[in-house]
């Protein structure tokens, strides 16, 4: 998961993440992200993990980062799965 | 409106100088085409390439006084020069001419340099002493004017138009990585800033003194937005509105041909057209620029202000191929990489202007950032009360502010308020308003090879914090100056104004960049609304006089197709950025990031190019194009390389 997402950032954005841009950068403040790239970032990441971000997570602080994503993102998975194994019981 | 040229102190033999002001005055002979002239003497030599606005038989300059001791060259316009010409008359001066070139030489031998603060005009001058030998370069308040000039040794050189220094025995031009990396973070230079090294761009509101090899730099107008006016109420704000800005106009019709006027299809051309069109008994010229590309067009609300108010109007109808054949004669005369391709099509309005035997046209320029009428204002408005309002308030201010936004994003503000929440606090200091569009343009800055003490945003803050006004101005007014001195001056009122329209000799002029209209705005902004509706008294102070659908037409901002068109288009010159070996050429453009960029850009759709994609793109096309021109000196693509030099009228021969 972790490349994937990391992949389609550095194709869509035109970065690189190294020691010089870490993973932890600020997205916003880097230039990386505006509101456009925010939206398209969003649609990949529900798209891609049939998740959902609530208006508060995407005003919130948690998708700033590319770690912060990774981590938001397992989460909402972890909590996906979860969910459909109680169904599924 | 002329062209300037000149230099003192040239270590060249007296000989050669007039060959070199002969060369130098060629290369802006569009500016001038009526005539030029040029005096030459042992220590210095100055010319000018004239566009007879005023007296057109007798105002051939260079002028001097009846001693010869003060020498003028001068373009532009000082609106105000029969009240300053009547004060002089006053004082014992006596006038030959009826033109405002010899008011300004007159108003300097009497006041010095206080006559500056005496002009409400846009101008550049150069004006020697020869008893003290002592050349002042001066400018006008808001930059509408350019002047450049080149130190070296102890001579200096000066011109309206940077190429004029190719003429220069030995001159050449050098691109600067750390300007033009300031340059594509903030979209435009600063005031100062050329993207040339050792070539300097004469500041707005400054003059400079140049006396034997040394150069001192003076302001004498700082931005303020501090109004002592009073206003009472909306209907005197109204009222007051409407009553400058009349003046404004009147005073900048004053001419001996014929005005026209730019309407752009949005309420400030169409106030201003309206006020033209009641001082003019003859039919009114109204001109715009129309798109193929509906999403950029505006000819609906152009037709309709022109059938309302009544004038001759004129439409430039532009296509992709249209931009894309004309960029490379638009960049050699903007001498600068820009930030989008909107100065193209003003480039061929100002063809069509010509055309049609206009020199001198009046346009809307100046009003958005006099009455706050950009997105941004309303944006630091919003972001400044961020914490402290609701989730239901931002999400109904933003909903006002893009609406095109939500829909992309199938309904929700979210991506927008993430944004904002990250910008709601101050993280470069000074720069509030400005941090989203700069942290953007780091984007752009990438393009740059890495360097790493350089900070593209340095000599911005550096500019707010010599500002003794800036930090005690609103978050506003902040963002109201750093308009002012980056976007306006370096872009709108230049590569998109001034450089296009004296391209083929047309003289725009700016009603709104009026100090009275200035300071009413200031007395009026924010005191009878909340900033929200852009603009909103001087809609309502024009609201009878213009068709609904203008008056009450959201902020649509000039824009033009950028990369789709020359993707579309495939120009033979776009191997410029993308060849390998032409990229060679541009040592400081980080060649791996230019490929992403390209790469990425030729396999996007339109629709899904980011709009940082579209600029940085038009910055590197840019760069390489204006390296191709000034630095490789090669012509490909650009008419008139040396110009040709109009016939001459005048030539004073000082030489001992």
């Amino acid at each position: 998961m972790d490349n994937k997402i990391r992949t389609f950032m550095e194709e869509q954005f035109l970065i690189e993440f190294d020691e010089t841009f870490p993973e932890n950068s600020n997205l916003f403040m880097e230039g990386v992200l505006d509101s456009f790239g925010y939206v398209e970032l969003c649609h990949f990441l529900e798209r891609e993990y049939d998740i959902k971000f609530s208006e508060r997570e995407m005003t919130s602080n948690v998708l700033v980062s590319l770690t912060q994503i990774q981590e938001a993102v397992a989460l909402k998975v972890k909590e996906k799965d979860n969910a459909s194994a109680v169904e599924g019981r | 409106m002329c062209g300037i040229v000149g230099l003192v102190s040239a270590d060249f033999p007296a000989g050669e100088l007039p060959q070199i002001i002969s060369n130098a005055l060629s290369a802006i002979g569009h500016r001038g085409p009526d005539g030029s002239g040029y005096v030459v003497a042992d220590d210095f030599v100055m010319g000018t390439v004239r566009l007879a606005i005023l007296d057109q038989k007798a105002g051939i300059q260079p002028i001097s006084d009846e001693e010869g001791r003060y020498w003028l060259c001068y373009n532009g316009e000082v609106y105000n020069y029969r009240e300053l010409k009547a004060e002089l008359e006053e004082k014992g001066h006596i006038f030959k001419t009826q033109c405002d070139t010899e008011v300004v030489l007159r108003a300097w031998i009497e006041w010095g340099e206080g006559c500056l603060s005496r002009f409400n005009g846009g101008y550049a001058f150069a004006l020697y002493d020869r008893r003290t030998k002592r050349m002042v370069l001066a400018r006008d308040r808001f930059g509408k004017r350019p002047l450049f000039y080149h130190v070296r040794g102890n001579a200096l050189y000066f011109a309206s138009e940077m190429k004029a220094f190719l003429a220069i025995p030995g001159f050449a031009f050098e691109q600067d990585p750390a300007q033009l990396g300031s340059i594509v973070a903030q979209w435009t230079p600063l005031p100062d800033q050329t993207g040339f090294k050792h070539v300097h761009s004469l500041p707005m509101g400054q003059f400079l003194s140049f006396l034997n090899g040394e150069i001192a730099c003076h302001t004498y107008y700082q931005l303020t937005f501090d109004s002592s006016r009073q206003v009472t109420n909306e209907k005197d704000a109204v009222e007051q509105i409407r009553a400058e800005l009349d003046k404004s106009v009147s005073l900048r019709l004053r001419s001996d041909v014929e005005v026209g006027v730019y309407l752009s299809g949005g309420i400030d051309s169409a106030i201003v057209a309206h006020l033209a069109r009641q001082y003019n008994n003859h039919d009114l010229y109204t001109f715009s620029v129309t798109f193929e590309d509906s999403q950029f067009d505006e000819s609906l609300e152009q037709n309709l202000v022109s059938q309302h108010i009544g004038t001759k109007h004129l439409a430039k109808h532009i296509t992709y191929k249209d931009i894309v054949d004309a960029f490379p004669d638009a960049v050699y005369h903007a001498e600068i990489p820009a930030f989008r391709s909107a100065f193209v099509p003003m480039y061929l309005l100002s063809e069509l202007t010509a055309e049609n035997n206009i020199k001198v046209i009046l346009s809307g320029e100046g009003a958005d950032e006099a009455f706050l009428g950009y997105d941004l204002f309303k944006e630091t408005i919003l972001r400044s009360e961020w914490d402290d309002l609701s989730e239901d308030l931002r999400s109904e201010r933003l909903s006002s502010f893009y609406p095109h936004l939500a829909h992309y994003a199938g309904g929700s503000n979210a991506a927008v308020a993430g944004l904002y929440q990250q910008f709601s606090k101050e993280n470069m200091p000074g720069l509030f308003s400005h941090e989203i569009r700069f942290q953007n343009g780091r984007f752009s800055a990438r393009l740059m090879m890495p360097d790493g003490a350089q900070d593209p945003f340095a000599d911005i803050m550096g500019l707010t914090q010599s500002s003794g006004e800036f930090a005690s101005m609103s978050a506003v007014q902040k963002a109201q100056w750093l308009e002012y001195k980056t976007l306006l001056s370096g872009y709108l009122l230049s590569t998109q104004g001034e450089r296009m329209s004296l391209s083929h000799g047309v003289e725009n002029r700016c009603p709104f960049l009026d100090l009275a209209v200035i300071d009413v705005a200031a007395a009026t902004n924010l005191k009878f609304d909340n900033g929200f509706r852009e603009k909103r008294l001087l809609r309502e102070a024009f609201r009878a006089d213009l068709p609904a659908e203008v008056v009450d037409k959201r902020k649509f901002p000039y824009r033009a197709p950028d990369t789709e068109a020359f993707i579309a288009e495939k120009p033979d010159y776009l191997d410029l950025v993308l060849s390998d070996s032409e990229l060679s050429k541009l040592p400081f453009i980080n060649k791996k990031f230019a490929g992403l960029l390209t790469k990425k850009l030729i396999n996007t759709a339109p629709e899904k190019i980011s709009t940082k994609e579209h600029q940085t793109f038009m910055f590197l096309l840019g760069i390489a194009m204006t390296n191709h021109f000034f630095v490789e000196r090669s012509g490909r693509g650009a008419s008139g390389k040396l110009g040709n030099l109009p016939p001459l009228q005048k030539v004073v021969d000082l030489r001992t």
